[in-house]
Protein backbone atom coordinates (compact mmCIF):
# COMPACT_ATOMS: atom_id res chain seq x y z
CA UNK A 1 0.00 0.00 0.00
CA UNK A 2 1.81 3.11 -1.00
CA UNK A 3 2.28 5.83 1.73
CA UNK A 4 -0.46 8.76 2.35
CA UNK A 5 1.24 11.47 1.41
CA UNK A 6 -0.86 13.39 4.32
CA UNK A 7 -1.31 11.78 7.62
CA UNK A 8 -2.71 13.85 10.48
CA UNK A 9 -2.82 12.10 13.76
CA UNK A 10 -4.87 12.86 16.78
CA UNK A 11 -4.79 16.58 15.72
CA UNK A 12 -5.48 19.18 18.62
CA UNK A 13 -5.55 22.81 18.32
CA UNK A 14 -6.57 25.67 21.00
CA UNK A 15 -5.08 28.72 21.49
CA UNK A 16 -5.44 31.69 24.20
CA UNK A 17 -4.30 35.34 23.51
CA UNK A 18 -2.79 35.74 26.79
CA UNK A 19 -1.96 34.16 29.77
CA UNK A 20 -4.58 33.16 32.50
CA UNK A 21 -7.37 33.28 29.61
CA UNK A 22 -8.73 29.83 28.81
CA UNK A 23 -7.72 28.24 25.48
CA UNK A 24 -10.52 28.30 23.17
CA UNK A 25 -10.32 24.79 21.28
CA UNK A 26 -10.44 25.18 17.69
CA UNK A 27 -9.38 21.72 16.79
CA UNK A 28 -10.27 18.42 18.79
CA UNK A 29 -8.61 15.36 18.38
CA UNK A 30 -9.01 14.89 14.36
CA UNK A 31 -7.38 11.99 12.28
CA UNK A 32 -6.99 11.15 8.32
CA UNK A 33 -5.27 10.24 5.74
CA UNK A 34 -4.89 11.97 1.94
CA UNK A 35 -3.58 9.41 -0.64
CA UNK A 36 -1.60 10.79 -3.37
CA UNK A 37 -3.48 12.50 -6.30
CA UNK A 38 -6.84 12.44 -4.76
CA UNK A 39 -9.27 15.23 -2.83
CA UNK A 40 -9.90 15.58 0.33
CA UNK A 41 -12.68 18.21 1.03
CA UNK A 42 -13.25 20.00 4.67
CA UNK A 43 -16.70 21.10 4.44
CA UNK A 44 -18.46 22.43 7.93
CA UNK A 45 -19.94 25.44 9.16
CA UNK A 46 -17.52 28.88 9.80
CA UNK A 47 -15.62 28.90 12.57
CA UNK A 48 -15.86 24.91 12.85
CA UNK A 49 -11.49 24.71 12.10
CA UNK A 50 -11.82 23.92 7.99
CA UNK A 51 -9.47 26.81 7.96
CA UNK A 52 -7.32 25.94 10.98
CA UNK A 53 -7.06 22.58 9.55
CA UNK A 54 -5.20 23.10 6.72
CA UNK A 55 -2.92 25.79 8.07
CA UNK A 56 -1.91 22.78 10.09
CA UNK A 57 -0.75 20.78 7.22
CA UNK A 58 1.55 23.34 6.05
CA UNK A 59 2.49 24.25 9.49
CA UNK A 60 1.07 27.88 8.85
CA UNK A 61 -0.12 27.62 12.99
CA UNK A 62 1.85 25.13 15.28
CA UNK A 63 -0.82 22.12 16.43
CA UNK A 64 -1.52 21.94 20.45
CA UNK A 65 -1.27 18.34 20.28
CA UNK A 66 -1.23 15.44 17.78
CA UNK A 67 1.21 15.10 14.50
CA UNK A 68 0.85 15.80 10.99
CA UNK A 69 3.12 13.78 9.06
CA UNK A 70 4.05 15.01 4.78
CA UNK A 71 5.37 12.18 2.27
CA UNK A 72 5.89 9.96 5.68
CA UNK A 73 7.48 12.52 7.73
CA UNK A 74 6.55 14.61 10.82
CA UNK A 75 6.17 18.53 10.04
CA UNK A 76 8.17 19.49 12.30
CA UNK A 77 11.37 17.88 11.28
CA UNK A 78 10.94 19.15 7.85
CA UNK A 79 12.49 22.78 7.02
CA UNK A 80 8.98 25.25 6.96
CA UNK A 81 9.72 27.39 3.63
CA UNK A 82 10.02 23.88 2.14
CA UNK A 83 7.29 22.15 2.84
CA UNK A 84 5.25 25.07 2.13
CA UNK A 85 6.38 25.29 -1.48
CA UNK A 86 5.92 21.18 -2.23
CA UNK A 87 2.22 21.72 -0.36
CA UNK A 88 1.59 24.98 -1.99
CA UNK A 89 -1.20 27.08 -0.42
CA UNK A 90 -4.26 29.46 -2.28
CA UNK A 91 -6.20 31.85 0.38
CA UNK A 92 -9.55 32.65 0.99
CA UNK A 93 -9.05 36.23 -0.08
CA UNK A 94 -6.51 36.35 -3.15
CA UNK A 95 -3.09 38.36 -2.16
CA UNK A 96 -1.51 40.08 -5.23
CA UNK A 97 1.10 42.14 -4.79
CA UNK A 98 1.88 46.01 -6.10
CA UNK A 99 3.33 45.21 -9.84
CA UNK A 100 2.27 43.63 -13.13
CA UNK A 101 0.82 39.74 -12.86
CA UNK A 102 4.67 39.05 -14.36
CA UNK A 103 5.62 39.98 -11.82
CA UNK A 104 3.40 38.26 -8.92
CA UNK A 105 4.48 35.09 -10.72
CA UNK A 106 8.13 35.64 -10.41
CA UNK A 107 7.55 36.66 -6.84
CA UNK A 108 9.80 33.66 -4.74
CA UNK A 109 12.20 33.41 -2.17
CA UNK A 110 16.18 33.81 -3.52
CA UNK A 111 17.92 30.70 -4.16
CA UNK A 112 14.54 28.32 -4.94
CA UNK A 113 14.87 26.65 -8.06
CA UNK A 114 12.04 26.07 -10.62
CA UNK A 115 11.37 27.15 -14.30
CA UNK A 116 10.09 30.86 -14.22
CA UNK A 117 10.90 31.12 -18.08
CA UNK A 118 8.37 32.93 -19.92
CA UNK A 119 7.13 30.15 -21.57
CA UNK A 120 6.80 28.31 -17.92
CA UNK A 121 4.58 31.28 -17.07
CA UNK A 122 2.31 31.48 -19.85
CA UNK A 123 2.05 27.79 -19.70
CA UNK A 124 0.92 27.96 -15.89
CA UNK A 125 -1.41 30.98 -16.97
CA UNK A 126 -2.94 29.16 -19.44
CA UNK A 127 -3.47 25.66 -16.91
CA UNK A 128 -5.46 28.21 -15.15
CA UNK A 129 -7.61 29.88 -17.89
CA UNK A 130 -5.77 32.99 -18.42
CA UNK A 131 -4.44 34.75 -21.22
CA UNK A 132 -0.92 35.00 -21.39
CA UNK A 133 -1.37 38.47 -22.43
CA UNK A 134 -2.04 39.32 -18.85
CA UNK A 135 1.49 38.85 -17.83
CA UNK A 136 2.00 42.47 -18.33
CA UNK A 137 -0.63 43.64 -16.85
CA UNK A 138 -1.13 45.62 -13.52
CA UNK A 139 -2.37 42.78 -11.28
CA UNK A 140 -4.45 45.40 -9.07
CA UNK A 141 -6.67 45.69 -12.34
CA UNK A 142 -7.92 41.66 -12.17
CA UNK A 143 -11.17 40.96 -11.62
CA UNK A 144 -11.67 38.69 -8.63
CA UNK A 145 -11.75 35.62 -10.35
CA UNK A 146 -8.74 36.44 -12.49
CA UNK A 147 -6.73 37.31 -9.60
CA UNK A 148 -7.83 34.14 -7.53
CA UNK A 149 -6.48 32.17 -10.74
CA UNK A 150 -3.35 34.02 -10.98
CA UNK A 151 -2.73 33.25 -7.19
CA UNK A 152 -3.04 29.64 -8.48
CA UNK A 153 -0.71 29.81 -11.19
CA UNK A 154 1.60 31.41 -8.49
CA UNK A 155 1.11 28.45 -6.42
CA UNK A 156 1.85 26.17 -9.44
CA UNK A 157 5.32 27.33 -10.20
CA UNK A 158 6.80 26.26 -6.94
CA UNK A 159 5.66 22.73 -8.97
CA UNK A 160 4.29 21.73 -5.43
CA UNK A 161 2.63 17.80 -4.96
CA UNK A 162 -0.13 18.93 -2.92
CA UNK A 163 -2.13 22.22 -3.24
CA UNK A 164 -3.87 23.40 -0.17
CA UNK A 165 -7.09 25.63 -0.85
CA UNK A 166 -8.93 27.92 2.17
CA UNK A 167 -12.46 28.43 0.34
CA UNK A 168 -10.88 29.56 -2.98
CA UNK A 169 -14.30 30.32 -4.16
CA UNK A 170 -16.22 32.17 -1.10
CA UNK A 171 -14.53 35.48 -2.04
CA UNK A 172 -15.98 35.64 -5.55
CA UNK A 173 -19.46 35.98 -7.89
CA UNK A 174 -21.00 32.82 -9.18
CA UNK A 175 -19.57 32.79 -12.41
CA UNK A 176 -15.74 33.90 -11.23
CA UNK A 177 -16.71 30.84 -8.53
CA UNK A 178 -17.52 28.40 -11.63
CA UNK A 179 -14.53 29.29 -13.10
CA UNK A 180 -12.22 28.83 -10.59
CA UNK A 181 -13.98 25.57 -9.75
CA UNK A 182 -13.45 24.22 -13.43
CA UNK A 183 -10.06 25.62 -13.02
CA UNK A 184 -9.13 23.60 -9.65
CA UNK A 185 -10.55 20.48 -10.63
CA UNK A 186 -8.73 20.12 -14.13
CA UNK A 187 -5.59 20.85 -12.38
CA UNK A 188 -6.26 17.87 -10.02
CA UNK A 189 -6.34 15.27 -13.37
CA UNK A 190 -4.22 16.94 -15.30
CA UNK A 191 -1.19 17.90 -12.49
CA UNK A 192 -1.94 14.26 -10.84
CA UNK A 193 -2.15 16.91 -7.69
CA UNK A 194 -3.31 16.25 -4.12
CA UNK A 195 -5.65 18.82 -3.17
CA UNK A 196 -6.93 19.57 -0.15
CA UNK A 197 -9.64 22.22 -0.03
CA UNK A 198 -11.97 23.77 2.62
CA UNK A 199 -15.35 24.97 0.67
CA UNK A 200 -18.59 25.59 0.71
CA UNK A 201 -19.00 24.89 -2.85
CA UNK A 202 -20.96 21.16 -3.28
CA UNK A 203 -20.07 21.94 -6.80
CA UNK A 204 -16.32 22.13 -5.96
CA UNK A 205 -17.03 18.90 -3.46
CA UNK A 206 -18.42 17.03 -6.30
CA UNK A 207 -16.10 17.59 -9.12
CA UNK A 208 -12.96 17.01 -7.11
CA UNK A 209 -14.24 13.91 -5.76
CA UNK A 210 -11.70 11.77 -3.35
CA UNK A 211 -12.92 12.14 0.31
CA UNK A 212 -14.80 14.16 2.25
CA UNK A 213 -15.12 15.29 6.16
CA UNK A 214 -17.86 16.95 7.58
CA UNK A 215 -16.18 19.25 11.04
CA UNK A 216 -18.87 20.52 13.66
CA UNK A 217 -16.74 22.73 16.13
CA UNK A 218 -13.72 21.84 15.09
CA UNK A 219 -14.75 17.70 15.37
CA UNK A 220 -14.67 15.43 12.93
CA UNK A 221 -18.31 14.18 12.50
CA UNK A 222 -18.07 12.33 8.87
CA UNK A 223 -15.48 11.71 6.48
CA UNK A 224 -16.42 9.61 3.43
CA UNK A 225 -15.70 8.92 0.00
CA UNK A 226 -18.28 11.50 -2.50
CA UNK A 227 -18.76 8.91 -5.02
CA UNK A 228 -20.88 6.50 -2.40
CA UNK A 229 -22.56 9.93 -0.73
CA UNK A 230 -23.99 10.98 -3.82
CA UNK A 231 -25.25 7.57 -4.46
CA UNK A 232 -26.93 6.91 -0.99
CA UNK A 233 -29.92 7.46 0.34
CA UNK A 234 -30.88 10.74 1.25
CA UNK A 235 -29.48 12.64 4.41
CA UNK A 236 -27.82 15.97 5.30
CA UNK A 237 -24.75 15.28 3.63
CA UNK A 238 -26.10 14.09 0.09
CA UNK A 239 -28.63 16.81 0.25
CA UNK A 240 -25.61 19.65 0.58
CA UNK A 241 -23.22 17.57 -2.09
CA UNK A 242 -26.94 18.19 -4.23
CA UNK A 243 -26.94 21.43 -3.73
CA UNK A 244 -30.42 20.92 -1.70
CA UNK A 245 -29.33 22.33 2.04
CA UNK A 246 -26.88 25.05 2.65
CA UNK A 247 -23.67 23.65 4.80
CA UNK A 248 -24.94 24.61 8.17
CA UNK A 249 -27.86 22.34 7.78
CA UNK A 250 -25.97 19.52 6.40
CA UNK A 251 -24.52 18.26 9.59
CA UNK A 252 -24.73 14.24 9.68
CA UNK B 1 22.49 82.48 39.97
CA UNK B 2 23.58 83.13 36.39
CA UNK B 3 23.21 87.08 36.46
CA UNK B 4 21.40 86.79 33.17
CA UNK B 5 18.19 85.27 34.16
CA UNK B 6 15.62 86.92 36.07
CA UNK B 7 14.70 84.90 39.36
CA UNK B 8 10.88 84.03 39.73
CA UNK B 9 9.17 84.33 43.16
CA UNK B 10 6.72 81.82 44.19
CA UNK B 11 4.12 84.65 43.72
CA UNK B 12 5.37 85.53 39.95
CA UNK B 13 4.51 81.69 39.59
CA UNK B 14 0.89 82.10 41.48
CA UNK B 15 0.15 84.86 38.49
CA UNK B 16 1.18 82.61 35.91
CA UNK B 17 -1.27 80.18 37.22
CA UNK B 18 -3.66 82.58 36.40
CA UNK B 19 -3.66 81.59 33.31
CA UNK B 20 -4.69 78.11 33.82
CA UNK B 21 -7.42 79.55 35.46
CA UNK B 22 -8.22 81.61 32.56
CA UNK B 23 -8.73 78.51 30.39
CA UNK B 24 -10.33 76.77 33.46
CA UNK B 25 -13.22 79.43 32.97
CA UNK B 26 -13.25 78.96 29.63
CA UNK B 27 -13.36 75.25 30.08
CA UNK B 28 -16.63 76.05 32.48
CA UNK B 29 -18.46 78.46 30.48
CA UNK B 30 -18.18 76.35 27.19
CA UNK B 31 -18.73 73.34 28.92
CA UNK B 32 -15.96 71.57 28.02
CA UNK B 33 -15.99 69.43 31.26
CA UNK B 34 -12.30 69.76 31.16
CA UNK B 35 -11.44 71.69 34.43
CA UNK B 36 -10.47 68.83 36.84
CA UNK B 37 -8.55 67.66 34.48
CA UNK B 38 -6.85 71.02 34.00
CA UNK B 39 -6.85 71.40 38.04
CA UNK B 40 -5.12 68.24 37.98
CA UNK B 41 -2.84 68.78 35.13
CA UNK B 42 -1.59 72.21 37.09
CA UNK B 43 -0.85 70.09 40.17
CA UNK B 44 0.91 67.87 38.62
CA UNK B 45 2.50 70.40 36.62
CA UNK B 46 3.74 71.96 39.92
CA UNK B 47 4.54 69.03 42.49
CA UNK B 48 6.43 66.98 39.60
CA UNK B 49 8.44 69.59 38.59
CA UNK B 50 9.89 70.78 41.99
CA UNK B 51 10.17 67.32 42.94
CA UNK B 52 12.93 67.23 39.99
CA UNK B 53 13.81 70.84 40.44
CA UNK B 54 15.23 69.75 44.26
CA UNK B 55 16.36 65.72 43.04
CA UNK B 56 18.50 68.08 40.82
CA UNK B 57 19.50 70.09 42.53
CA UNK B 58 20.93 67.76 44.86
CA UNK B 59 22.68 65.52 41.98
CA UNK B 60 24.11 68.85 40.19
CA UNK B 61 25.65 70.16 43.85
CA UNK B 62 26.82 66.28 44.83
CA UNK B 63 28.61 66.02 41.31
CA UNK B 64 28.87 62.29 41.64
CA UNK B 65 29.00 59.68 38.65
CA UNK B 66 26.83 57.31 40.45
CA UNK B 67 23.85 59.91 41.58
CA UNK B 68 23.85 60.84 37.22
CA UNK B 69 23.69 57.42 36.06
CA UNK B 70 20.78 56.49 38.91
CA UNK B 71 19.28 59.48 37.07
CA UNK B 72 19.54 57.94 33.87
CA UNK B 73 18.57 54.81 34.90
CA UNK B 74 15.25 55.94 35.88
CA UNK B 75 15.04 58.25 33.71
CA UNK B 76 15.12 55.45 31.49
CA UNK B 77 12.76 52.83 33.37
CA UNK B 78 10.04 55.81 32.96
CA UNK B 79 10.74 56.54 29.64
CA UNK B 80 10.19 52.30 29.13
CA UNK B 81 7.03 52.61 30.86
CA UNK B 82 5.73 55.15 28.39
CA UNK B 83 6.39 54.07 25.62
CA UNK B 84 5.04 50.64 26.33
CA UNK B 85 1.70 52.03 27.78
CA UNK B 86 1.00 54.52 24.36
CA UNK B 87 0.85 50.79 22.73
CA UNK B 88 -3.00 50.01 21.75
CA UNK B 89 -2.35 46.32 22.17
CA UNK B 90 0.17 44.65 24.52
CA UNK B 91 3.30 43.55 22.95
CA UNK B 92 4.37 40.45 24.41
CA UNK B 93 7.90 40.79 26.00
CA UNK B 94 7.05 44.56 25.38
CA UNK B 95 9.03 45.70 28.65
CA UNK B 96 12.13 43.76 27.96
CA UNK B 97 11.88 45.11 24.41
CA UNK B 98 11.42 48.92 25.09
CA UNK B 99 14.22 48.98 27.56
CA UNK B 100 16.66 47.36 25.53
CA UNK B 101 15.77 49.64 22.57
CA UNK B 102 15.78 52.36 24.60
CA UNK B 103 18.99 51.69 26.89
CA UNK B 104 21.21 50.98 23.47
CA UNK B 105 19.95 54.01 21.56
CA UNK B 106 20.66 56.58 24.32
CA UNK B 107 23.57 54.93 25.57
CA UNK B 108 24.98 54.65 21.61
CA UNK B 109 23.82 58.53 21.20
CA UNK B 110 24.47 60.25 24.44
CA UNK B 111 28.05 58.56 24.30
CA UNK B 112 28.81 59.91 21.03
CA UNK B 113 27.48 63.39 22.08
CA UNK B 114 28.86 63.61 25.51
CA UNK B 115 32.77 61.95 24.48
CA UNK B 116 33.10 63.02 20.99
CA UNK B 117 31.09 66.15 19.85
CA UNK B 118 31.02 67.99 22.80
CA UNK B 119 34.14 66.83 24.96
CA UNK B 120 32.30 67.23 28.32
CA UNK B 121 34.57 66.84 31.11
CA UNK B 122 34.37 65.56 33.47
CA UNK B 123 32.21 63.67 31.45
CA UNK B 124 28.99 63.28 33.76
CA UNK B 125 29.00 66.65 34.36
CA UNK B 126 25.11 66.76 35.41
CA UNK B 127 24.46 69.78 33.58
CA UNK B 128 25.40 68.42 30.14
CA UNK B 129 24.77 64.94 30.74
CA UNK B 130 21.65 65.21 32.20
CA UNK B 131 19.34 67.84 29.79
CA UNK B 132 21.10 66.09 26.80
CA UNK B 133 19.71 62.44 27.79
CA UNK B 134 16.67 63.84 28.76
CA UNK B 135 15.67 65.31 25.08
CA UNK B 136 17.54 61.94 23.68
CA UNK B 137 15.16 59.30 25.88
CA UNK B 138 12.28 61.57 24.88
CA UNK B 139 12.98 61.15 21.41
CA UNK B 140 13.93 57.56 21.29
CA UNK B 141 10.82 57.04 23.39
CA UNK B 142 8.40 58.75 21.08
CA UNK B 143 10.21 56.95 17.69
CA UNK B 144 9.60 53.36 19.42
CA UNK B 145 6.41 54.38 20.45
CA UNK B 146 5.34 55.59 16.53
CA UNK B 147 7.14 52.43 15.30
CA UNK B 148 5.70 49.79 17.53
CA UNK B 149 2.03 51.55 17.14
CA UNK B 150 2.29 51.44 13.31
CA UNK B 151 3.82 47.28 12.95
CA UNK B 152 0.74 47.17 15.49
CA UNK B 153 -1.60 48.65 13.13
CA UNK B 154 0.21 47.02 9.71
CA UNK B 155 -0.05 43.67 11.27
CA UNK B 156 -3.51 43.55 12.17
CA UNK B 157 -4.54 44.86 8.36
CA UNK B 158 -1.51 42.98 6.39
CA UNK B 159 -1.80 39.70 8.40
CA UNK B 160 -2.64 38.21 4.87
CA UNK B 161 -0.12 39.55 2.78
CA UNK B 162 2.59 38.52 5.64
CA UNK B 163 0.55 34.57 5.21
CA UNK B 164 0.77 34.88 1.27
CA UNK B 165 4.47 35.71 1.45
CA UNK B 166 4.52 32.95 3.99
CA UNK B 167 2.78 30.30 1.98
CA UNK B 168 5.49 31.12 -0.88
CA UNK B 169 8.46 30.05 0.71
CA UNK B 170 9.02 33.13 2.68
CA UNK B 171 10.94 33.47 5.93
CA UNK B 172 8.88 35.51 8.64
CA UNK B 173 11.63 38.40 8.57
CA UNK B 174 11.03 38.44 4.82
CA UNK B 175 7.38 38.46 4.70
CA UNK B 176 7.03 41.03 7.12
CA UNK B 177 10.17 43.01 6.00
CA UNK B 178 7.60 45.43 4.31
CA UNK B 179 5.37 45.99 7.36
CA UNK B 180 8.70 46.82 9.10
CA UNK B 181 9.77 49.16 7.07
CA UNK B 182 6.22 50.94 6.87
CA UNK B 183 6.66 51.34 10.58
CA UNK B 184 10.32 52.70 10.42
CA UNK B 185 8.90 55.46 8.35
CA UNK B 186 6.57 56.58 10.57
CA UNK B 187 8.61 56.61 13.55
CA UNK B 188 11.11 58.77 11.39
CA UNK B 189 8.83 61.34 9.27
CA UNK B 190 7.97 63.79 12.27
CA UNK B 191 12.00 63.82 13.25
CA UNK B 192 12.74 64.19 9.14
CA UNK B 193 10.05 67.09 9.04
CA UNK B 194 10.91 69.03 12.01
CA UNK B 195 14.47 68.92 10.51
CA UNK B 196 12.92 70.87 7.46
CA UNK B 197 10.91 73.05 9.80
CA UNK B 198 13.26 74.18 12.78
CA UNK B 199 13.94 77.56 13.62
CA UNK B 200 11.18 78.71 11.48
CA UNK B 201 8.09 78.29 12.59
CA UNK B 202 8.91 78.25 16.69
CA UNK B 203 12.02 78.08 18.16
CA UNK B 204 13.24 74.61 19.67
CA UNK B 205 12.91 74.52 23.35
CA UNK B 206 16.20 73.79 24.51
CA UNK B 207 17.41 76.78 21.93
CA UNK B 208 14.93 79.20 23.80
CA UNK B 209 15.44 77.81 27.42
CA UNK B 210 19.62 78.52 26.45
CA UNK B 211 18.53 82.02 25.11
CA UNK B 212 16.36 82.96 28.38
CA UNK B 213 19.55 81.91 30.26
CA UNK B 214 21.98 84.43 28.53
CA UNK B 215 23.45 82.64 25.79
CA UNK B 216 24.10 84.02 22.63
CA UNK B 217 21.96 83.18 19.48
CA UNK B 218 25.17 81.98 18.40
CA UNK B 219 26.39 79.21 20.81
CA UNK B 220 22.95 78.25 21.23
CA UNK B 221 21.96 77.22 17.46
CA UNK B 222 25.52 75.28 17.35
CA UNK B 223 23.57 73.57 20.49
CA UNK B 224 20.57 73.46 18.53
CA UNK B 225 22.41 72.05 15.11
CA UNK B 226 24.30 69.41 17.58
CA UNK B 227 20.62 68.29 19.36
CA UNK B 228 18.72 68.11 16.23
CA UNK B 229 21.20 65.37 14.85
CA UNK B 230 21.56 63.35 18.02
CA UNK B 231 17.49 63.21 18.22
CA UNK B 232 17.31 62.47 14.40
CA UNK B 233 19.89 59.41 15.26
CA UNK B 234 17.76 58.68 18.42
CA UNK B 235 14.84 58.17 16.93
CA UNK B 236 16.52 56.00 14.43
CA UNK B 237 18.23 53.60 16.34
CA UNK B 238 15.57 53.64 19.09
CA UNK B 239 12.63 52.58 16.51
CA UNK B 240 14.52 50.29 14.35
CA UNK B 241 15.52 47.95 17.38
CA UNK B 242 12.06 48.22 19.21
CA UNK B 243 10.52 47.26 15.85
CA UNK B 244 13.32 44.87 14.78
CA UNK B 245 12.42 43.11 18.41
CA UNK B 246 8.98 43.42 18.15
CA UNK B 247 8.12 41.77 14.91
CA UNK B 248 10.21 39.04 16.65
CA UNK B 249 7.31 38.49 19.46
CA UNK B 250 4.56 38.16 16.50
CA UNK B 251 6.64 35.41 14.76
CA UNK B 252 7.71 32.08 15.62
CA UNK B 253 11.25 30.32 14.45
CA UNK B 254 9.37 28.03 12.23
CA UNK B 255 7.95 30.79 10.18
CA UNK B 256 4.63 31.67 11.55
CA UNK B 257 2.42 34.70 12.07
CA UNK B 258 1.43 34.68 15.64
CA UNK B 259 -1.98 35.75 14.33
CA UNK B 260 -3.71 35.34 17.48
CA UNK B 261 -1.80 38.01 19.26
CA UNK B 262 -2.83 39.83 16.76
Amino acid sequence: MPEPIFAVERLSLAHSARRGVPAVPILKDVSFTVERGQALTLVGASGSGKSSLLRCLNRLVEPSAGTVRFEGRDVRSLEPRRLRRDAAMVMQSPVLFEGTVRDNLLLRPAGVGGDYSDASLARTLGEVGLDKELLERDASTLSGGEMQRVTIARALLGDPRVLLMDEPTSALDPPNAALVVDTVSRLCESRGLTIVAATHQPELVRRLGGHLMYLVKGEARAYERVDELAARAHDGLQAFLAGERGVEAAAP
Amino acid sequence: MNPGVIDLSVWQLGLALLLVAAVALVSLRQALGLERDLALGAVRTIVQLYGVGFILAAVFAAARWYWVVLILVVMTGVATHAAVSRLSKPLPRGYSIAAAALTVSTAATLAYVIFVVVQVRPWYDPQYVIPIAGMILGNSMTGAALAGERLQGELRTRAAEVEARLVLGFSGREAAQPLVRAALRAAMIPTVNGMMTVGLVQLPGMMTGQILAGSSPLVAIRYQIVVMFMLAAATAIGALIFVRLAVRSYLTPAHQLRRYLL
